[in-house]
């Protein structure tokens, strides 16, 4: 029974998508679109989960399914309207189905009294003058269901259970029509005759071993005419092809009396050398076929696509499809016997756009998707991971020992580190995933938040399709859900005071997920009333936060609310109470190398904004000693790098310093000092600065004492592994074993911002 | 009598977890040549490449649903006698009579058990073996 098991666990998994299906077709269905293909996707969903349920025996789910189910299938057939109200009961129903689902996956329990009240609701809207029974109705539904075979034995599992049936006709006169294999073989040999198609892709071995396509191609012309297609499609670009690699396939048409056996003796001594398909008929073209049957036509066979046919033993030529693109049409090789290598390397320079227009469909069973167990994935990108730090390593001892860069061993180092950045680049697009699998969670969130709130909200979203590492989408949720949260508890006024504002009474959220300078960003925004900024001033000061005398922008306002033990709500409420402030989602983000802000205008609303790197993963950084320590700065934080002369480094103040770069001052912080490396800092003359820049575009001047270079490192989190630090985002190992802090540009920014005064530094003093 | 294991059958259905269901049913019937489809159009591709010995499809499938797949089927020489059982519910009964003036072989009425499904193919292809 582990098979049957192993289906659960893909019906679980496909649940999860069509209940993805079912909300996003209700909500299409809201905004006005209720054509009969949404209609009947939101009913195939439903029917679909139901169906999948009955096979595990799933009752509570398939009892909810199946009353929701009856609903759907009398909106599908215009016997019950969809108004804006109904969309929305089913709305709500979807949600109480998505309980029942986790339920019977036993990752949550369902509100029973909720489940039987939504389906008491589903059947008074099904049939209108029925007796409302709400209480009774769930009872009704289980007696409904005591009958039927679900909890059968496993042996005899009912599949696909849909309705509750003992029997199984439907109560009309029907006759199975029989039939056997000879006939339909019959039927398939005569409409193809004996033809055969043959394809042939030959590996490099075949033409090492001196074997070529063009012997092939002739020996089964022994057999009887036919017809050869070259694929030249796959040959690639000059600069990347391999001379003695194999890039052509042939398929061949082939009319013959003989078997498949005799077919497959031509190919007896390039066995294992060449891959090889045989089979019965046409077989070429099925899009064709398609096309003419679904255009009403019943062609007597499929024709064969009239691509790029080579006769032999008739010279070989190689076209391009007929379409009217500029291709060197004709490309002429000596005749048969033709020198494989040469025929395959004659198409390069028509190779590109022939790659477009000579499409040979070799049938297959149309695009697969393989699902694959995601901790394979996290293995293999550990394991990349630790390759990329093993060939640092190896780098670095190489290196080491002065072997000239021009030396092969340095240069096979070379090609090893740009193979080992491909593997990587490759293995992170595998687990890149849309954050549409987070925000399809949302518009319940919204949906719950706002009728909890006593407010009236419309979740727009944009860009769900944004792709970011799954090492981050899984971290996405929780400050999402939180600025959502925010949004419609804090951002949004009440009906009746956006009726009085003049606005339109329903709010509007808009969550959007977009890729700006190498990092995802989220946004969520409203259209509320704003931050109002004397009052989270005043709650600030009051609470201690600030001091009274600090002059603050409104921008540094609306960001007081990040302080923690800051709340402006009157009453704490469910939805955005104590529990978690924005504190804390910033400081979680924060771990996560990323920010959080806000911004406002009164009566408008506000946008928070949240920014993270798009992997967890890896980082490029520049390798840097700070008194005697090695950090890495994240390389995309970095414009330029200098060695301050001592006339462009300014005291300011107390106890600042800036440097001048060009025509602009950039305060000069010393990385030492503030993580607390060492208790003065050296003259800045002396080290080496890195101008950087902050999220929020300001501008600093780092001071390190020595630069090592530009390197790719594997991020470890510092918090799994010790604890959160200010000022370090994570650590990496580096090509010699040592470990190394990973910077957090902007916290150290922040962090000198917010030091208290020390005494006068000797840097100073030197400077001057 | 037909060796189960010398017939070639594509199942059609838009869910992953219903294939996989029939599969593992017609694997222990005996089947062994089973391809998958998600829906009719992508069926029709399958068949026309490759015939099939018998089609099991599900009823209700975006793009082309199963009905569309019977007419397409019984409208292309060489693929016409391809022996074709519809899975059906209760509630679809007037697609049922459709499908048999559209020259269905039989059909299975959901749900069933691994003994109600290899039943019904005996019916079209005699005793299997």
């Amino acid at each position: 029974m582990d098979e049957l098991e192993a289906i659960k666990v893909t019906f679980f998994q496909e649940c999860e998508e069509l209940l993805a299906d079912l909300e996003g077709g209700l909500l299409a269905m809201q905004d006005g679109n209720d054509d009969g293909d949404t209609v009947n996707a939101v009913f195939r969903a439903v029917h679909s989960i139901k169906g999948g349920a009955g096979a595990f025996g799933l009752e509570p789910l398939v009892r909810f399914a199946h009353v929701f189910e009856t609903l759907l299938d009398a909106v599908r057939s215009n016997e019950v309207p969809a108004t804006p109200d109904l969309v929305v009961t089913l709305l709500r129903a979807s949600d109480v189905l998505a309980d029942h689902v986790s339920s019977a996956r036993g990752l949550g329990v369902v509100d029973e009294a909720v489940s039987a009240a939504m389906a008491a609701e589903l059947k008074a809207c099904t049939d209108p003058n029925a007796a409302p029974a709400p209480v009774a109705a769930p009872v009704v539904e289980a007696a409904a269901f005591e009958a039927a075979p679900v909890a059968a034995a496993p042996a005899e599992a009912l599949i696909g259970a849909d309705d509750a049936l003992d029997d199984d006709d439907l109560g009309f006169d029907f006759q199975p029509m029989t039939i056997t294999i000879d006939e339909q073989a019959a039927d398939v040999a005569a409409a193809v005759g004996n033809v055969w198609t043959v394809s042939i892709r030959p590996k490099s071995d075949l033409y090492r071993k001196a074997n070529e396509t063009a012997l092939l191609l002739r020996e089964l012309a022994r057999l009887g005419p036919i017809e050869a297609t070259l694929d030249a499609s796959a040959i690639p670009p000059l600069d990347l092809l391999d001379a003695e690699a194999a890039y052509a396939t042939w398929t061949v048409r082939l009319e013959t009396e003989e078997d498949e056996t005799a077919i497959r003796e031509v190919f007896e001594f390039v066995d294992g050398d060449c891959d090889l398909e045989i089979t019965r008929g046409e077989g070429l073209n099925p899009d064709a076929a398609l096309a003419a049957l679904l255009a009403g036509e019943a062609p007597a066979a499929a024709p064969a696509a009239p691509v790029a046919v080579a006769e032999i033993p008739a010279p070989v030529v190689v076209e391009a499809a007929p379409e009217p693109v500029a291709v060197a049409p004709v490309v002429e090789a000596a005749p048969a016997p033709v020198a494989a290598p040469v025929a395959q390397a004659a198409p390069v320079a028509a190779a590109p756009a022939a790659a477009k227009t000579q499409q040979i469909d070799v049938p297959g069973p149309g695009q697969s998707v393989i699902r694959v167990d995601p901790e394979r994935i996290d293995r293999l990108i550990d394991l990349v991971g630790e390759l990329v730090i093993n060939q640092a390593m190896l780098a670095q001892r190489v290196g080491e020992y002065g072997i000239a860069p021009s030396s092969n061993l340095a240069m096979g180092l070379d090609e090893l580190e740009q193979l080992t950045r491909e593997i990587q680049d490759s293995v992170m697009a595998i687990r890149a995933q849309p954050v549409k699998s987070v925000f399809q969670r949302m518009p319940r969130l919204v949906r719950e938040v706002a009728s909890m709130t006593g407010k009236q909200a419309r979740l727009v979203m944009d860009g769900e399709n944004t792709e970011v590492d799954k090492t981050v989408i899984e971290r996405l949720s929780d400050p999402i859900t939180h600025m959502l949260r925010n949004a419609i508890d804090h951002g949004l006024e009440s009906p009746e005071e956006r009726k009085a504002a003049g606005k339109n009474p329903e709010g509007v959220v808009r969550l959007a997920a977009l890729h700006r300078s190498g990092r995802i960003v989220i946004e969520v925004s409203d259209d509320g009333k704003g931050i109002n900024r004397e009052r989270v001033h005043s709650i600030a000061i009051k609470k201690g936060l600030i001091s009274p005398e600090l002059q603050l922008t409104d921008e540094e306002i609306d960001n007081l609310i990040f302080l923690p033990g800051f709340s402006t709500a009157d009453k704490i409420s469910d939805v955005s109470g104590r529990g978690v402030g924005m504190d804390v989602v910033k400081r979680s983000v924060q771990a996560l190398g990323g920010r959080i802000s806000i911004t406002s205008r009164p009566g408008q609303g506000s946008t928070f904004t949240l920014s993270l790197p798009l992997t967890l993963a890896v980082l490029d950084g520049m390798v840097v000693d700070v008194a005697g320590e090695t950090l890495v700065v994240p390389l995309a934080a970095i414009v330029e790098s200098l060695r301050p002369k001592p006339e462009e480094v300014r005291p300011l103040g107390p106890v600042g310093s800036v440097l001048a770069v060009r025509d602009s001052f950039v305060p000069l912080i010393d990385v030492g000092l503030t993580l607390g490396y060492r208790e003065a800092s050296p003259p800045p003359t002396e080290g080496v600065v890195l101008l950087v820049e902050g999220e929020d575009g300001s501008r600093a001047a780092l001071v390190a004492d020595a630069i090592h270079g530009q390197r790719q490192v594997v991020i470890k989190s510092l918090e799994q592994n010790y604890q959160q630090v200010d000022g370090v985002a994570a650590a990496t190992i580096l090509g010699d074993g040592r470990v190394a802090l990973i910077l957090d540009v902007d916290a150290v920014i922040s962090l000198r911002r917010r030091e208290p005064p020390r005494p006068v530094e000797p840097t100073l003093i030197a400077a001057e | 009598m037909p060796q189960a294991s010398s017939i070639s059958v594509l199942v059609v259905d838009d869910q992953l977890t219903m294939r996989a269901l029939i599969r593992n049913a017609l694997q222990q019937i005996g089947f062994k040549d089973i391809r998958e489809a998600p829906d009719g159009e992508e069926a029709l591709k399958n068949l026309l490449a490759k015939p099939a010995n018998l089609v099991i499809s599900d009823f209700n499938m975006p793009k082309m649903d199963g009905l569309a797949l019977l007419r397409a089927v019984r409208s292309h020489p060489p693929i016409r006698q391809t022996a074709f059982v519809m899975l059906t519910g209760r509630a679809d009964r007037e697609l049922v009579q459709r499908a048999v003036q559209f020259g269905v072989n039989n059909y299975c009425v959901k749900p069933f058990t691994v003994q109600g499904l290899r039943d019904k193919i005996e019916q079209v292809f005699g005793q299997l073996t």
